[in-house]
C-alpha cells in the first residue's frame, strides 16, 4: 500500500528513471488504439513536412528537433533537446506520462491540433527504426 | 629634509618645494582613481563593476589619507594654508587680494575642500546602493529603497565632480598663464619659483610617522567594519527551487526564478500554458497548481533584490515577459540587439547565457560575462 503511494511521486520527480513503458509497448498500444499497422515511411513524412495549422514559429518537428532524430535539437530558447530516437537516447518512449505531454503540446504547436493515435504510432514506428 | 620650510631661506627666483611627495602621489593617484571610476561608471556599465567599485574604494582611501595629512602634513599640505574664511575667498576673487600664494590660494582651497567633500560623498552614496540595491558590502542591511535614493544621489554628484573637475583644471590653466608658471608642472615636479610678494604661508614641518600611524590606523578600523555585516540579507530570494517547477519549467528554458515577477503575473503565464511565449506548455492540472501555488508563494514581494524591484508589476496588462519591459531595455541599452539572436545568446529569454547567477533571482552585477559570439 505503501508502495502505490509512492509510485506516483517517483514517476513525477524522475521520467528518466520511471521505465513506465518501452518503445514497443508504446507502439503496440498506439497501433491498438489507431486499429492500424503503423508505418515508418508515413511518420517520417509527417515528422519532416512543413504544416500550416500550428503556430507559425513551429512549422514543423524539425523546427526544434532537426532533421536528424538521432542528433540532439535545440529549443527556441537556445536549450539543447536531447535525441528523439531510441538508439540514441534510451531514454526515449519510456514513460508514458512524459510522452503524452510532448505529444499533446508539440502537435498543437506544429499542428495546431492533437495528433491522431496513428499518427503517433506512425512517427514512434519511424524513430525506432532509426 | 627639504620641504617646505626651507622656502623662507631661499633666495628670489629660487626654485622652492611647494608640493611634497605625498601631496603630488595624492593627486596623481586622485586622477587615475577618478578617471577609472568615471569611465567605468558612465560609460562602460553593469559588467565593469567590480574596477568602479575598486577605483571608487581607492579614491576614497586617498580622500582619507590626505584628511590625515592636512593636519600632519608640510606647510602647503596643511588645511590651514589654504582654508581661509568666505571674506578672505571672496577679497581674493574680486581682486582684493594682492600677492601670489605659494602653495593654493584661497578660491583654489575652496575647491580642494568642495572636491574632497563630493569624492567622500560619492564613496558613502556608492555604498549605499551597494548595499541597499545590490545587498552587498558594509550596508548591504540597509532598505532598498534607501540604497535606490543613494544611487540617484550617487550620479548627481558624479556629474557634479566632472563639473567641478573641468572648473578646477580651467582655473589652473588661467591661473598659470596669470602668473606667467606652469602648475600642472609644479604638481609634477614639486617646485614653484620663489618670487617677492609671495604669501609664503606659516611654516610648519611635518609628522609622516604619526601620520601614518593614524592612516593604519583607520585602514585597520575600515577592514573591521567591512567585515561585521556580511552573510546572507534578509529576505534573500528563495535559494532552493521546487522540485517540480524545475523540472518542469527548465525542459525548455532556464529556472526563472519566483521572484522575478509579482504573484498575478505569474497566475496569468500558468493559466496561459496552451500560449506560453508562442508555444504549447500545457501540463496537467495538479502539476500546473503546484507550481503556481510555490511561485506565488515566493514572488517578487518576498524578496529584496533589484530584479524583484524592477521587473514585476511594471506592466499593465502582465504578459510576464521581462525583456519587454523599460527597465530590461534600459539595462542592456549598451548590447547590440544581434548579440541576442547569435550562438551562445540565442534569445533575449536566455538570461544565464550572460548571467551566471540567474537562476538565484539575484541578478549580480559581479556575475556578469558577456559570451563571445560563436560559429553556430
Amino acid at each position: 500500500m505503501k508502495y502505490l503511494l509512492v509510485l506516483p511521486f517517483a514517476l513525477l520527480a524522475s521520467p528518466a528513471v520511471a521505465q513506465s513503458t518501452s518503445p514497443a509497448d508504446l507502439l503496440a498500444q498506439y497501433s491498438a488504439e489507431a486499429g492500424a499497422e503503423a508505418s515508418a515511411e508515413r511518420g517520417k513524412e509527417l515528422f519532416m513536412a512543413n504544416h500550416t495549422g500550428g503556430k507559425p514559429d513551429t512549422p514543423s518537428c524539425t523546427t526544434c528537433h532537426t532533421a536528424d532524430p538521432k542528433a540532439a535539437g535545440q529549443a527556441r530558447t537556445g536549450k539543447p533537446i536531447e535525441p528523439l530516437a531510441p538508439s540514441a537516447n534510451p531514454e526515449r518512449f519510456t514513460d508514458l506520462k512524459f510522452v503524452e505531454k510532448w505529444f499533446g503540446r508539440n502537435c498543437n504547436s506544429v499542428l495546431g491540433r492533437d495528433c491522431t493515435a496513428a499518427e503517433k504510432a506512425d512517427v514512434l514506428a519511424w524513430l525506432a527504426s532509426l | 629634509m627639504t620641504d617646505a620650510t626651507s622656502t623662507q631661506f631661499a633666495p628670489q627666483g629660487k626654485q622652492v618645494l611647494v608640493w611634497d611627495i605625498w601631496v603630488r602621489l595624492f593627486h596623481w593617484s586622485l586622477v587615475v582613481s577618478i578617471s577609472t571610476a568615471a569611465v567605468t561608471g558612465f560609460v562602460l556599465g553593469a559588467p565593469w563593476i567590480k574596477l568602479h567599485i575598486v577605483s571608487g574604494l581607492l579614491a576614497m582611501a586617498l580622500v582619507a589619507a590626505r584628511i590625515v595629512w592636512g593636519f600632519l602634513g608640510p606647510t602647503h599640505a596643511r588645511f590651514r594654508d589654504f582654508l581661509r574664511p568666505p571674506a578672505a575667498i571672496l577679497s581674493h576673487l574680486t581682486g582684493g587680494d594682492t600677492g601670489r600664494h605659494l602653495g593654493h590660494n584661497p578660491a583654489g582651497g575652496l575647491m580642494m575642500l568642495g572636491l574632497m567633500a563630493v569624492v567622500g560623498l560619492l564613496a558613502i552614496t556608492g555604498l549605499t546602493g551597494l548595499g541597499g540595491v545590490l545587498r552587498t558590502g558594509p550596508l548591504l542591511s540597509l532598505p532598498y529603497g534607501i540604497g535606490e535614493a543613494g544611487l540617484e544621489l550617487h550620479e548627481v554628484l558624479a556629474a557634479l565632480l566632472l563639473v567641478m573637475i573641468l572648473a578646477h583644471v580651467a582655473a589652473a590653466i588661467f591661473e598659470s598663464r596669470r602668473s606667467r608658471e606652469n602648475l600642472v608642472r609644479s604638481m609634477v615636479t614639486g617646485t614653484k619659483e620663489r618670487r617677492p610678494g609671495d604669501h609664503r604661508g606659516r611654516k610648519v614641518i611635518s609628522h609622516p610617522r604619526i601620520a601614518l600611524t593614524v592612516i593604519a590606523l583607520l585602514a585597520g578600523l575600515t577592514v573591521q567594519v567591512w567585515q561585521r555585516d556580511t552573510g546572507v540579507p534578509e529576505r534573500a530570494p528563495v535559494a532552493v527551487l521546487d522540485e517540480i517547477f524545475a523540472e518542469e519549467c527548465t525542459a525548455c528554458h532556464l529556472a526563472y526564478h519566483p521572484s522575478l515577477l509579482s504573484g498575478a503575473e505569474w497566475q496569468v503565464i500558468m493559466a496561459n500554458l496552451d500560449d506560453h511565449f508562442i508555444e504549447d506548455a500545457r501540463l496537467d492540472d495538479e502539476t500546473n497548481a503546484r507550481i503556481t501555488e510555490w511561485l506565488i508563494a515566493h514572488d517578487a514581494s518576498t524578496a529584496q533584490t533589484r530584479p524583484a524591484h524592477l521587473f514585476a508589476n511594471e506592466r499593465e496588462s502582465p504578459t510576464g515577459s521581462i525583456a519587454e519591459t523599460q527597465a530590461w531595455s534600459d539595462l542592456h541599452e549598451s548590447l547590440a540587439e544581434e548579440t541576442f539572436q547569435h550562438a551562445p545568446v540565442y534569445s533575449k529569454s536566455n538570461c544565464s547565457a550572460c548571467h551566471a547567477d540567474a537562476e538565484t533571482g539575484w541578478f549580480s552585477p559581479f556575475q556578469i560575462k558577456i559570451p563571445k559570439e560563436t560559429s553556430k
